[in-house]
């Protein structure tokens, strides 16, 4: 018995002698929010595709539920999926759309009629039912999409790249929307996405894809606290990363020297490194920017350099601070904190050890 | 400049539409006209030559060429809907040649396919086939290529993510195939039936070979008349089996809505 909704175990898909999916292991346990996030062409759709059903992996298993896939076809598979274009029939109604489902399946009359009901008052679309597909906005055909996936109930739900259409104001009114059905439902949702914003409001996995491996599996927090390579720190969220030329250890801390000259001194959780150092990550909102030297007696790495670039974001400024030996660091600045800063002063910064991560890719 | 530009091609438009429609009038003339000398005063206008046709020599031929046109409507609809799910849909291997072959009759000329036929016919030993199983066959033959055509290139427009979406909502095949697939491509099965329709019951190549007597078509009927008699009968069949193919048309249209297809009409 298996908590685990699905399971692939050294799936590979090759087209030819490319590796679209290589020797993927993944577990995804029921009731889940997975995101599975990266690059254009890493394999994303390839990975939900061979869970669907509609692509074979060469090699490896794909289990649903405890179950085997092999030879299992999509209409046999009990899985929703909502997808990337919406695929809505567009002879038929949003009514007949969200019912085809159900239809299919041969449900009586009267419980059709009450589930396409819910479906669409759960996506906010009540009064849309009689529209054809194409007398929809590109948002409500998402929703409509999105009623008829979930109309039949299935426990799992695919979705591949769903708000990738639509514009920034609905798409983040929709990641909420979803996040709700999701819990309401208690389904599984595997979501595709290449937004790192929509994955790590959304998800409770993310599963970050890069040239058809798996490079990094985790709570999204895990994940943006302790990227495992400079892959996924340049991937999720924003950074600066430093290549590194050598690690010394000097009493509890390290002393990560930057190919620049650059030397920062850095600790890590357990004090140990398990792999050679390549790079160092530093998020720029452990970056502390001041406008006048900080007190000597902190343990933080301090440095001084030239403002040279503000970036406004609204609420928040991103800086560029070039430092003397010509590194430039990122440093994320509420606005409201530093009134009066302006390009080409002089700048401070602080950056505690922990902050200093150590990758070994 | 542009009402000079837009000016022109209604005038070119209404010059083709006169074109065509011009025969058609005196045909129109002549089936009215008491004489063989066509008149266009409409105080001298008779319906003798329609009441005509209601005799059986009339008669007969032409419910033989609406029960043929029918029969190898349907046919050809079917099969052509069979080979192009099998041929443009599925892909099923080698499915460009087999495409290629399944419309090569169409560079044979019907007058050849004709005396094919009969030899085949006659040299096999089904020279009882004559006649309506026959004439159904050939016409079959004439008309499947169009209308597998016009079935196929629906089928390569359809979008196969409308297919996938129906697996994963659980839909079997049949079910896939009558409740997306048919009600998707129906403008291009139903164009290509009325092609079938119309070639059907206008052919004079192939069923001049095959008709016998008692069993002939409406237009080999009319071919036959004109050997001894140019009257003006023939004129109102004519006009009789325009009205017919017209009505067809719009029938099939009603059911098919095709001219989305043809005009890109919206629907
Ligand atoms: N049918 C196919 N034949 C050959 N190669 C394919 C096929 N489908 C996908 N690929 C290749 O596999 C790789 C992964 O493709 P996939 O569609 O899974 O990417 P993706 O992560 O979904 O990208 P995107 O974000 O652009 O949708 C790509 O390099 C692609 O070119
Ligand atoms: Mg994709």
């Amino acid at each position: 018995m298996s908590s685990n909704d699905i399971e692939m175990i050294s799936v590979t898909k090759a087209y030819g002698s490319h590796r679209a999916v290589n020797e993927v292991n993944l577990a995804i346990p029921a009731g889940e929010f997975v995101s599975i996030l990266g690059p254009s062409g890493c394999g994303k759709t390839t990975t939900l595709n061979m869970i669907a059903g509609f692509a074979h992996p060469s090699s490896g298993d794909i289990r649903i539920r405890g179950k085997s896939q092999n030879g299992v076809p999509p209409e046999k598979r009990g899985i929703g999926m909502v997808f990337q274009n919406y695929a809505l029939f567009p002879h038929m109604t949003v009514e007949e759309n969200v019912a085809f489902g159900l239809k299919m399946k041969k449900r009586p009359i009267g419980e059709i009629r009450d589930a396409v009901k819910h479906a669409l008052r759960r996506v906010h679309l009540d009064g849309y039912g009689e529209r054809y597909p194409k007398e929809l906005s590109g948002g409500q055909q998402q929703r409509a999409a999105l009623a008829r996936a979930i109309a039949p109930e299935p426990s799992l739900l695919l979705l591949d790249e769903p708000l990738s259409n639509l514009d920034l104001k609905l798409r983040e009114a929709m990641r909420v929307e979803l996040k709700d059905i999701q819990e309401q439902l208690a389904m599984t949702f595997v979501y595709v996405t290449h937004d790192q914003d929509e994955a790590m409001a959304m998800s409770d996995r993310i599963v970050v894809m890069q040239n058809g491996v798996v490079a990094q599996c985790g709570r999204p927090a895990d994940i943006y606290d302790h990227p495992r390579s400079s892959f996924v720190a340049d991937f999720i969220g924003k950074s600066n990363l430093l290549p590194i030329q050598e690690v010394q250890r000097s009493g509890k801390d390290w002393v990560v020297s930057v190919a620049t000259g650059l030397s920062l001194r850095a600790k890590t959780p357990d004090d140990t490194l398990a792999d050679p150092p390549q790079y160092c990550c530093i998020r720029p909102e452990a970056v502390r920017l001041t406008m006048v030297e900080s007190d000597a007696s902190t343990s933080a790495n301090r440095l001084a350099g030239t403002l040279t670039r503000m970036v406004n974001l609204g609420a928040y400024f991103d800086c560029f601070v070039t430092l003397q030996d010509g590194t430039v660091l990122k440093s994320l600045v509420r606005s409201t904190r530093l009134p009066g800063l302006t390009s080409n002063q002089t700048v401070f910064l602080s950056i505690e050890r922990e902050a200093v991560q150590l990758l070994p890719r | 400049m542009d009402r000079l530009l837009s000016f022109a091609f209604q005038l070119s438009l209404f010059l083709i539409l006169a074109f065509i429609a011009l025969p058609i009038l005196v045909v129109l003339a002549a089936s009215v006209s008491p004489t063989t000398t066509i008149t266009f005063n409409p105080s001298e206008w008779t319906f003798q030559w329609f009441t005509a046709l209601t005799a059986s020599r009339w008669l007969d031929p032409f419910l033989l060429s609406i029960k043929l046109a029918a029969i190898v409507t349907a046919l050809s609809g079917l099969l052509g809907f069979l080979a192009a799910y099998a041929v443009a849909y599925q892909k099923c291997p080698g499915h460009e040649t087999i495409m290629a072959f399944l419309v090569s009759p169409l560079a044979v000329p019907q007058i050849v396919k004709g005396v094919a036929i009969v030899l085949f016919l006659s040299s096999s030993g089904f020279y009882s086939l004559l006649g309506t199983p026959g004439l159904v066959m050939a016409h079959i033959i004439l008309t499947l290529p169009f209308v597998l055509r016009m079935i196929a290139g629906a089928m390569y427009n359809f979008d196969k993510r409308l297919d996938q979406a129906g697996r994963i909502l659980g839909a079997t095949a049949a079910q896939r195939i009558r409740f997306i697939l048919l009600p998707i491509i129906k403008p291009g099965l139903f164009s290509g039936m009325t092609f079938a329709f119309i070639l059907s019951f206008n052919n004079i190549p192939l069923s001049v070979f095959l008709v016998r007597p008692g069993e002939t078509t409406l237009p080999i009927t009319v071919i036959n008349h004109m050997e001894y008699s140019l009257d003006p009968v023939l004129a109102a069949v004519n006009v009789a089996s325009l009205a017919f193919i017209l009505t067809a048309i719009l029938v099939f249209e009603k059911i098919g809505g095709f001219s989305t297809q043809i005009h890109g009409g919206s629907k």
